[in-house]
């Protein structure tokens, strides 16, 4: 640490906390998630900028979308990020979140994903390569100081938008509250074990 | 004059509340409460005053029968009275609905009224009396359930029989060596006994009081009968009806025998006191370990009252003021947090329509919060936390055996400890913790009658746990009473001669200790509360009903733990029966129904006595 | 004069322990042959968590049990004494710290059980398996060693160890320091005995429902527990401190003996653990105790 960043930590040690902090949560969407256990283990060691993996949503506040989303990994992904708490962020991670990439004309995947969950950056690839990730996170410092990161404040301002991009494509799906204070949580007939 | 009346009153209004129920449930009712709580009055206001009445003069053994209150007398009527009361204003609305209720009520206060007498007496034969009552209407609520319940009893009863022989049989004895039944006046005859005499007298009465207060190898009836006995009489059982047994040792080690006597038994590791000791020690480690493989809420529980007898024993087995006091001081504060505990497992039990199984239940702390922290306090008071009744005996049990160089029967004191928190937090866990199954959605907290005993069960626990010096004043008095020293301690601490424990002291950190992470706490935004499905599933929805971890909880260490704690002694004991049942059937077949064969034997048994008679030269 | 006591102790305990936390992911990265985060990412961590803008709970047990197992392990701290500073220690002796170590699980487990969730049952559940294995080598040895120096006084043992080096428990009790040293990385909750808050097998066992402040109470608590952990071997069997300097240094030692072992050894099966635990710790410190009573004759 440099002394010309102690008066940036002073000025808002929340956004120090947020960026030197960065704990990506462990869900392997799809098949980029090869390229995270490199990342993390020693070769390239993610841990000196501080992004460490976390088991569950709760603890984790970045999430990387790694690989292709089909429509079952959508729900999963959905629910895990309404679990995560605000301040979030989500990365999308090689070609497919971005436009589709490989699977383009797949019945069963979603092509867009920013049309789902709000994206604050993209890392374009198949596969990224681990310092295309390093400069992905040092992105995201950026746009954390710059306050642009704020892709969970749009998705609380347009909810109903994103809830029906998520219906249209997942009509049946049972959904977390995720502190919009607009839904409830909801769990459809057909969850439901037979007793 | 009191005792009388307070005897009377206990016994004759179990009667009149009997009577009373033939016409009207709520006269009943009010008229248990009434003299549930009017004995209790009774047994308060003989604080402090010793008093003695001779009530009956028996002509064929010349013997006064006597009442008499002396301080040892007052503390365990005091715990009666008050379990009691308790449990009668428990089964006012858990009872209900239940079939001959003017036969429960009445049975339970003839139960009180039985201990009030047996603590009470001043004489053997009084003593006697009382605790034969008391066993045999035990029996009878007991087994009032039905079913399971009547076998339960009737275990309890051979097993209650077989002690009571053996105590007739000190009685005799005692009568014998010392030409008097005032238990007052044994002390000084039986310092002039051989030392074999008394050990006899003592093992006598070890047995009757030893098979009352489930000590190992003699609790085998206890976990049958607390388990299917119905919840306040559960409390009481186990509360306080055991621990009659230890009034019993009490007495008869320290009021009769004295401190020299005892010390004549032996010496070194083969004396009475040291191998006491250790049955103590085994009967804390083995069933608090059972405990912890048991699913039923209430025979969890009913393993505790076994263990935690141990932590007595272990007190009064030291003869020092700090191990007596420690003992007697748990067993008040067993009394206490057993009797809430199973008051709690009775308030589950009557909103969830009867179920004690654990692994059927969960998340009921949403829906019952006062059970709920009722049971917290019960099992913080039975893990001994700080600032809980339970840590305050138990930190003087095991500092009286460390202060006499017992290190091997304190560890098994310690290791029961940690025995009696795993079992004891499975059965917060699957009672009250975890996800609420979707048929308990809409149980609601129990009624305020029966929220009441908690209540002030749990004050009591924290009220001891913080003031101990509150009890420990009347059992100086105690002390005092037996001709042994006291010991010393302030309202909140004890001294320094004796060791560091600060009640106050504790408090103070753990308060301040508590406010800090509650500033940090309210300093960061308010947290908004999930629902219950609203939880890590790997990004899947939890589905009602599938999400609770409470069967087989501590899996992998039952079988480590599992071939250390079968009950082999309950295993030996129906050896026992199935054997003599062989005998017994082998008699029977002596009893042909032909005549001519009996006449026989008749002619038989003639001769023999004829043969006999001449040979003795008759 | 305790006032003084009463306030520098939890801060130093406080920051004592984050320093740990920080020397921890650095010294384990470098025995990994990689940089790591800097020593000071605790703190990060810690600033990054309270200024979440939105925290999750799951009803007050949740809360109150947070609050419970920081505030049981405060309070522990100040019985503790560290190189002369025992500012409570008239108010509670070992067996007293003890059982206030009971408090901060207790706390942990009814929060852990209200996070409606089974991997946090099962974490409690591997949590106090694990603790009655370590617990019963552990007694041994506590009584070894009071029964040794025939007192209960946590105080008492650590002065009586300060004259020389020679009267350090583990020249006097070296059988019972040995057992005690074995379950060590069981009583920290390092590998190979970390189970009970396993990432890969059970999400984080305890910790799963924990974000935000939750996060921070239960870092704080588990930095804490560490730092108790390592200060009562030190005063058992390292001769306590003749200041707070030199008792700080020992404390450093075992810890960095401690995160060796963590570095290179894998996890156990809880069954493994408990069989492991009851087995030569438990001979070892059994073998001490009655050494210590035959010598004490």
């Amino acid at each position: 640490m440099d002394r010309a960043q102690i008066p940036k930590i002073l000025k808002s040690p929340a956004n120090w906390g947020r960026k030197y902090s960065l704990w990506a949560v462990y869900f392997c969407t799809g098949c980029g998630i090869i390229e995270i256990p490199p990342v993390v283990t020693s070769r390239w060691d993610a841990e000196r900028f501080g992004v460490i993996p976390m088991a569950t949503p709760r603890q984790g506040n970045l999430f990387l979308i790694t690989g292709y989303v089909s429509l079952k990994t959508l729900g999963a992904i959905i629910r895990t990020y309404d679990q995560m708490l605000n301040p979030k962020y989500v990365v999308g991670f090689g070609s497919c979140p971005v436009n589709g990439g490989m699977y383009w004309d797949s019945y069963n995947t979603i092509k867009h994903l920013d049309q789902y969950v709000p994206v604050d950056g993209w890392i374009s690839g198949c596969m990224p390569r681990p310092e295309a990730i390093f400069i992905a996170v040092t992105h995201l410092w950026t746009l954390i100081d710059k306050g642009l990161a704020d892709g969970y404040k749009r998705y609380k301002d347009n909810y109903d938008f994103y809830c029906a991009n998520q219906r249209r494509v997942l009509p049946h799906l049972p959904k977390f509250a995720c502190g919009t204070g607009t839904e409830t949580a909801t769990a459809p007939a057909t969850l439901r074990m037979p007793t | 004059m009191e005792i009388a009346v307070l005897l009377s009153v206990a016994l004759l209004g179990a009667m009149a509340v009997y009577v009373a129920g033939r016409f009207s449930a709520r006269g009943r009712n009010a008229l248990a409460v009434l003299v549930a709580l009017a004995v209790m009055v009774g047994v308060a206001l003989l604080y402090g005053r010793g008093v003695r009445m001779a009530y009956y003069r028996l002509p064929i053994l010349d013997a006064t029968l006597v009442l008499r209150s002396n301080p040892l007398a007052w503390f365990f009527a005091m715990a009666v009275a008050a379990i009691g009361f308790f449990s009668i204003l428990f089964s006012l609305e858990y009872m209900k609905g239940h079939a001959r209720l003017g036969f429960y009520y009445a049975a339970m206060l003839v139960v009180n009224g039985a201990m009030l007498g047996i603590v009470l007496s001043g004489d053997l034969i009084s003593l006697y009396v009382f605790w034969e009552i008391m066993s045999w209407t035990t029996y009878l609520v007991i087994s009032y359930r039905g079913g399971r319940a009547v076998a339960a009893g009737l275990k309890y009863m051979v097993m209650s029989i077989i002690g009571s022989c053996a105590m007739l049989l000190a009685i005799v004895s005692v009568y014998v060596h010392c030409g008097t039944l005032e238990i007052a006046a044994l002390a000084e005859p039986m310092q002039s006994a051989s030392t074999g005499f008394a050990l006899f007298i003592l093992l006598m009465f070890a047995i009757g009081f030893g098979i009352k207060n489930a000590v190992m190898p003699l609790h085998t009836w206890l976990p049958d009968a607390h388990s299917e006995a119905v919840s306040p009489f559960s409390a009481v059982l186990s509360g306080i009806l055991v621990r009659m047994g230890m009034y019993g040792f009490v007495l008869i080690m320290y009021g009769v025998l004295g401190l020299g006597l005892l010390a004549r038994f032996g010496s070194g590791v083969l004396s009475f006191g040291y191998l006491f000791a250790w049955v103590g020690a085994l009967t804390i480690v083995i069933p608090t370990f059972t405990a912890l493989l048991q699913d039923d809420s209430k025979r969890l529980l009913a393993w505790h009252g076994v263990g935690q007898g141990g932590y007595m024993i272990l007190g009064i087995a030291m003869a020092t003021p700090l191990g007596i006091a420690g003992g007697i001081f748990h067993t008040l504060n067993h009394c206490i947090y057993i009797a809430l505990l199973f008051l709690v497992a009775g308030a589950v039990e009557y909103r969830t329509g009867g179920i004690r199984d654990l692994n059927q239940l969960g998340g009921l702390a949403k829906r019952m919060p006062v059970t709920f922290v009722g049971g917290l306090a019960g099992i913080c008071g039975l893990i001994g936390v700080p600032l809980t009744n339970g840590f305050a005996s138990k930190w003087l049990i095991y500092k009286a055996l460390i202060a006499d160089g017992h290190p091997f029967l304190a560890f098994a004191a310690l290791v029961g400890t940690w025995g009696t928190i795993l079992s004891v937090y499975k059965f917060q866990h699957n009672t009250f913790l975890g996800q609420l199954p979707e048929r308990y959605k809409d149980v609601k907290e129990v009624p305020f009658v029966m929220q009441l005993p908690i209540l002030l069960l749990t004050a009591a626990i924290l009220v001891f746990g913080i003031f101990p010096g509150i009890p420990l004043g009347a059992i100086g008095a105690i002390q005092r009473s037996l001709g042994l020293e006291a010991l010393r301690v302030g309202a909140f601490s004890v001294p320094p001669e004796v060791g560091e424990l600060n009640t106050i002291t504790i408090l103070a950190a753990v308060a301040g200790g508590c406010l800090v992470p509650y500033i940090l706490f309210r300093l960061c935004r308010r947290s908004r509360t999930v629902a219950q499905a609203d939880t890590y599933g790997a990004g899947a929805y939890a589905p009602a009903d599938r999400y609770q971890y409470s069967a087989r909880f501590y899996d992998r260490a039952y079988a480590v733990i599992e071939p250390y704690v079968r009950d082999r002694v309950d295993a030996f004991y129906y050896w026992l029966v199935e054997k003599s049942e062989g005998v017994f059937e082998a008699a029977r077949h002596l009893y042909g129904g032909n005549v001519n064969t009996y006449a026989l034997y008749i002619m038989l048994f003639l001769a023999l006595i004829l043969a006999v008679g001449f040979g003795w030269g008759l | 004069m305790w006032v003084v006591g009463i306030i520098a102790l939890p801060l130093l305990a406080i920051g004592v322990s984050v320093f740990f936390l920080g020397v921890s992911r650095k010294v384990t990265a470098r025995i990994q042959r990689r940089y790591g985060p800097p020593l000071y990412q605790p703190v990060i961590d810690v600033v990054k968590l309270l200024a979440q803008e939105e925290h999750v709970s799951h009803g007050m047990v949740f809360d109150a049990g947070m609050v419970l197992a920081l505030g049981g392990s405060l309070a522990t701290v100040l019985f503790i004494p560290v190189g002369g500073l025992h500012p409570l220690s008239a108010g509670g002796d070992l067996l007293v710290i003890l059982y206030l170590m009971l408090l901060p699980p207790l706390g942990l487990a009814l929060a852990a059980g209200a996070a409606e969730n089974p991997n946090a049952s099962i974490g409690v559940s591997r949590k106090l398996i694990l603790a009655l294995g370590y617990e019963v080598p552990f007694l041994l040895a506590l009584l070894a060693v009071m029964t040794q120096e025939g007192t209960t006084s946590l105080v008492a043992i650590a002065e009586a160890q300060q004259p020389s080096v020679l009267e350090w428990g583990l020249v006097r009790a070296p059988l019972s320091a040995l057992a005690v040293a074995l379950v060590l990385p069981a009583m920290l909750g390092l590998r190979p005995f970390d189970m009970a808050t396993a990432p890969q097998e059970i999400a984080s066992g305890t910790l799963v429902e924990f974000g935000g402040k939750y996060l921070v109470l239960a870092a704080l608590q588990g930095a804490l527990h560490t730092y108790i952990v390592i200060a009562l071997f030190v005063d058992l069997f390292l001769g306590g401190g003749a200041n707070v300097l030199t008792f700080l240094a020992k404390m450093g030692v075992v810890f960095f003996g401690g995160l060796l072992i963590n570095a290179v050894y894998p996890r156990v099966r809880i069954g493994q653990a408990l069989r492991f635990c009851w087995k030569w710790p438990t001979l070892l410190a059994l073998l001490g105790l009655v050494v210590v009573m035959v010598m004490g004759r």
